[in-house]
């Protein structure tokens, strides 16, 4: 009798320990979760900040029935700020050493800009702003009277995605920021096609929420790539582009979504 | 913040059900181990702390009467459960007269008691080994299984680059880190408790007989 209490003591305190362990096990588990979320937070904020997502420009090749070129959704005329034409134009290939001021790559892309649109103008002349005002007024008068986008969509800028979220940024004033973020991101999206068998329909539809500081708060796959290499380069893209020029005043808002494009046969081109 | 499903949380929601059966396998390893270790910890340390105090106190009087009755406070040790068994073996002998049958008796008892407390004290210890030596290979079990998935899905990716292996093969090595978390502590806590046992076991054969002999000399 003696002995069996004995017994069912060291069941019990054996019980007790088991629960105990049981505990322990699951705290440490949810501990570990935990902090490394907590981490993860805490190592992502500066970088964040310092990260400036990047939009794949247009260089789609073929297939873009998605993209619509940011031509046809501008509704101001004759501004000069029409980079959207050019940005429609500029094929993601065309390789841009990255500046390491925000300012230098704005006028970069301005300058790219300039450049094709004295490519298309019939008479070439000097390159000046004037010259380029007076072609890029042409051009959207051409748009606004056919109501076609000029330049065949090869634009993976998805504009319609463009203020998506909280319609902040829509409208044709930020392309020149869209074009510089584009060629940001396409300068350091690290990407082999060899690497895949198939690249026919791997696309990836990102959209990127910028604060008025340049700062990515969120980036959101619309739609992913079978593929998880390309998906893992855009978002390392992404990344390593940051940090972000700061978002022209001209858009307004805090923040601004622009949705982007990336598929394997943009890249090619 | 970026919506990436990275450390221990990713790789767990993101490994197969294979993988999730051996995880869970281990863990169940793992804590019936935690628990055991510190049950028997316990258990075997104040075993040795008051076998040690019994016999200080044993050889300091060497009244058998006296020795008995401070075996009440040692309910824990293992030498105290034993003097006890001697001892009330010999007072359950009618007949005093008879020494061999009475040795006899007695050493019986001593040597019954010490082999239920041998058994006492192994017991669960068994497990541990058991966890030690097959936790890792269950994990290595759930990583194989992981890697061949893995593979799979790559066939089916059509991607061969590293950015597309390497995340499926990490979340499979999971199980193998879980079953050396799992084994590493077993195996720890089985050495110690083996050796913590045979001292005891040592104490229980050296000073056996010289309880009979003290229960004898009391008759």
């Amino acid at each position: 009798m003696k002995t069996g209490q004995k017994q069912l003591y060291a069941q019990k305190k054996f019980y007790l320990w088991l629960a105990v362990a049981a505990v322990v096990h699951f705290f440490v588990l949810f501990a570990s979760v935990f902090f490394q979320i907590w981490g993860t937070d805490h190592r992502l904020k500066p970088k964040i900040v310092s990260v400036t997502l990047v939009s794949l420009p247009g260089s789609m090749g073929g297939e873009q029935t998605v993209s619509s070129p940011a031509i046809v959704e501008e509704p101001q005329p004759i501004t000069p700020t029409a980079p959207k034409i050019i940005e429609e134009k500029s094929p993601a290939t065309k390789p841009v050493t990255k500046p390491p001021i925000k300012q230098i790559q704005l006028n970069q892309a301005l300058a790219r800009i300039q450049q094709r649109v004295e490519k298309q103008t019939p008479s070439p002349k000097p390159s000046s702003v004037t010259t380029l005002n007076s072609a890029l007024a042409r051009l959207q008068q051409k748009i606004s009277t056919s109501g076609k986008p000029a330049g065949a969509g090869s634009v993976t800028v998805a504009d319609n995605r463009v203020g998506a979220g909280k319609g902040y940024g829509s409208g044709g004033t930020s392309e020149p920021y869209k074009a510089a973020v584009a060629s940001i991101i396409q300068q350091n999206w690290e990407f082999s096609r060899t690497l895949l068998k198939n690249s026919e329909g791997m696309a990836v539809y990102v959209r990127i929420n910028i604060l008025a500081n340049g700062t990515i708060t969120q980036i959101i796959f619309d739609r992913k790539a079978i593929s998880e290499y390309l998906n893992t380069s855009v978002k390392k893209a992404i990344e390593k582009s940051s940090p972000l020029p700061i978002l022209p005043k001209e858009v307004g808002g805090r923040d601004v979504w622009i949705g982007f494009v990336f598929s394997p046969e943009g890249l090619a081109k | 913040m970026f919506e990436s499903q990275l450390g221990i949380f990713g790789l767990i929601s993101d490994a197969g059900p294979v993988v999730l059966f051996v995880l869970s396998v281990l863990l169940s390893f793992s804590i019936v181990s935690w628990a055991i270790i510190a049950f028997k910890f316990g258990y075997i340390r104040k075993s040795l702390k008051e076998s040690r105090l019994f016999l200080d106190y044993f050889f300091e009087v060497y009244n058998v009467e006296k020795v008995f009755t401070a075996t009440e406070k040692y309910k824990q040790g293992s030498l105290p459960k034993v003097f006890r068994a001697g001892y009330i073996e010999y007072r359950a002998i009618d007949n005093h007269a008879d020494s061999r049958q009475v040795t006899a008796r007695i050493a019986r008892a001593v040597k019954r008691e010490a082999n239920a407390e041998n058994k006492r004290l192994s017991t669960f210890v068994s497990f541990l080994a058991t966890v030690g030596n097959t936790a890792p290979f269950i994990g290595l079990f759930g990583t194989v299984w992981g890697i061949m998935t893995s593979f799979h899905n790559i066939g089916l990716t059509q991607s061969a680059s590293l950015a597309a292996v390497a995340p499926g093969i990490s979340e499979a090595l999971i199980a193998t880190a879980a079953g050396l978390a799992a084994a590493i502590p077993a195996v720890m806590g089985y050495n110690y408790f083996v050796q913590q046992i045979s001292i005891i076991e040592r104490d229980i054969e050296e000073f056996s007989p010289e309880f009979v002999a003290a229960l004898l000399n009391e008759a």
